[in-house]
């Protein structure tokens, strides 16, 4: 345990030392974060509600985003797939360590960082549209929200390990990684809610493991769902994991062998 | 004494996917994928005793490197058997990585944006040293390395030879029992590679540490190893003390003599192979057997001031069973 905290400690310092690049990610989450509030703001107009949301909802849709993205979309997927294929990983491989758990402790370092940097954008941003959030009175919904949100992590966390280890049989994963994560955040309701999308297409999408990562979460913050339907949503997001989680396993492995199998 | 290292027809195919050239041939390779098996390493069997410093020896691409990823679990063979340590290497038991360090020249392990001595915190962590024991070694390891003021600077910020010395000490903090070494000083300058190789000796001497060491440095082989395993073409061409590969490799000396007047080099062909002559100097290359009676000869029919006999340099010889294999 002891490994993954010092793990930690070092990746928030490395985080911190890296200004810049914090800075720039910081800025372009922003930027996403204005343009999809202005562009609602824009289709609800004088309407009441737009698609089933009020505007206050709308709005604590688009800012919940901000946070959701800073603490479930923040992987170090690239991180992995580069260390595959530079090699560097046999680094961690000779040493007595689990990548995973290393992996998730210089994860949530970064997480750490870029969700203190959300909460303080949101603020600025709720100081600027002077409340008109919508904030949920009942302490259930937010621990509901809190255990649903810490699911969505992991789940995104073993869900991007997976694909990036792909990088073990080719050496071109970035590709299908920058691929699965523009559609994950698509399929998550990280762009839009997914109330927008044609009932068809939402159903299909609600089979999928994706939006549990953010969509699910905030409907349960909003109060949009019942708490029974919200404790059925996080037992089936609690199954997804479980089910990813052994996948990514599998794949981690199988990888491993066929890096000792053909070299690296 | 047991042994540290035991290697029985060890043996190592890379599969690489065939690729055909252009876009059809791509998607042509999605689907039906054909393979090529290049070997690595051919049958290889030696054995190292704990305590000894062993150079590995062979051309680019000879196999030297996959026997020590071999060797410290992070391949595994297509065929033989190996045990380090009494561990299978690739089951990767925690007990055996414990004990053993790979060292890549060209690979780093440290943080790059962060001081080396965060990197050093966390393998602390990971090999579980007690705060005791991780000052004891890595005091040791500042003062042997000459680390000093370069822990506390971000390693990106250091030079190569200070960054070698820092991944080094990364390496071995945990006072490994088995090191392997894949050319710990390339790119190196000479005083860089002195400390490098001083410090390689050190650490034999001192903790009896099993180190196994490749480089194309023959400098460091000469220096450090009384006993140089070669491979060519993942074949063990040669395995034993460093002394006798000299006398079994190279058949010929190097007979050296100045002349107080010129003479005619061509005349000279007949006491051995002419491989220079400069300012009233020659230099032959003369068979073992030969060299008495090419001396004599020399001695007795040309006005020569000085003349001496050398065995040829090691670099030499291990430049020739590489191109001759």
């Amino acid at each position: 345990m002891k490994t993954y905290w010092v793990a930690y400690q070092i990746a928030l310092q490395e985080t911190l030392q890296r200004r810049s690049t914090l800075i720039m990610d910081r800025l372009g989450g922003f930027a996403v974060v204005v343009s999809l509030y202005s562009f609602w703001i824009a289709l609800i107009g004088n309407k009441a509600t737009f698609l089933g949301y009020t505007r206050a909802e709308m709005l604590t849709y688009v800012l919940a985003l901000n946070i959701l993205r800073s603490f479930v979309f923040t992987g170090r997927g690239w991180q992995l797939v580069g260390e595959i294929s530079t090699g560097k990983i046999s680094s961690y491989l000779v040493r007595p360590l689990s990548y995973q758990g290393y992996a998730l402790a210089l994860d949530l370092a970064q997480k750490t960082v870029h969700v203190a940097a959300a909460f303080f954008e949101v603020g600025l941003l709720a100081l600027l549209v002077r409340g008109g959030l919508f904030l949920p009175s009942d302490p259930a919904t937010w621990i509901l929200f809190g255990v649903a949100v810490l699911l969505s992590s992991l789940l995104f966390f073993f869900l991007e390990f997976m694909v990036s280890s792909l990088a073990f049989w080719t050496s071109e994963s970035g590709g299908p990684l920058f691929c699965f994560e523009l559609f994950l955040q698509f399929a998550a309701g990280a762009f839009f809610p997914l109330d927008v999308l044609p009932l068809a297409l939402r159903r299909a999408l609600e089979a999928t493991p994706f939006p549990y990562m953010v969509y699910f979460p905030v409907r349960i913050f909003l109060e949009k769902v019942s708490p029974v339907e919200a404790l059925r949503i996080l037992g089936m997001e609690a199954l997804w994991l479980a089910a990813v989680y052994a996948a990514a396993m599998t794949v981690w492995r199988r990888g491993v062998r066929s890096y000792a199998a053909e070299g690296g | 004494m047991a042994a540290a290292i035991e290697t029985k027809g060890l043996t190592k195919d890379y599969r690489s996917p065939l690729k055909e050239p252009g876009l059809w041939g791509g998607v042509k390779s999605l689907f039906d994928r054909q393979y090529k098996d290049t070997r690595a390493v051919d049958g290889v069997s030696f054995q190292i005793e704990e305590g000894e410093l062993v150079g590995f020896l062979g051309a680019n691409g000879a196999g030297k490197t996959t026997t020590l990823k071999m060797l410290s679990g992070l391949l595994t063979p297509t065929a033989g058997s190996a045990t380090a340590l009494g561990h299978v290497p690739w089951k990767r038991e925690s007990d055996f990585q414990r004990s053993i360090s790979l060292v890549m020249g060209q690979r780093s392990q440290l943080w790059w944006e962060i001081p080396a001595y965060e990197t050093f915190k966390l393998n602390q962590a990971i090999y579980g040293l007690s705060e005791a024991d991780f000052r004891e070694h890595l005091d040791e390891l500042v003062e042997l390395l000459d680390l000093g003021e370069h822990l506390s600077v971000p390693v990106k910020k250091l030079s190569l030879g200070q960054r070698m010395r820092a991944e080094l000490a990364a390496a071995l903090l945990h006072r490994p029992r088995l090191l392997l070494l894949d050319e710990p000083t390339i790119g190196l300058d000479v005083i860089m590679q002195k400390k490098v190789r001083e410090f390689v000796k050190v650490y034999n001497k001192r903790y009896g540490a099993t180190i196994m060491l490749t480089s194309h440095n023959m400098t460091d082989v000469v220096e450090l190893c009384k006993r140089v395993i070669v491979i060519e073409k993942g074949r063990l061409l040669y395995d034993g003390p460093l002394d006798r590969l000299v006398e079994r490799y190279a058949d010929h000396k190097i007979l050296r003599a100045r002349f107080t007047t010129p003479v005619d080099p061509a005349d000279l062909k007949i006491l051995g192979a002419v491989i220079k002559y400069e300012d009233s100097t020659i230099t032959l290359e003369v068979p073992r057997a030969q060299m008495a009676a090419s001396a004599a000869a020399l001695l007795r029919s040309y006005p020569v001031a000085d003349l001496n006999v050398e065995e040829v340099a090691i670099d030499d010889i291990v430049r020739r069973l590489f191109t001759h294999g």
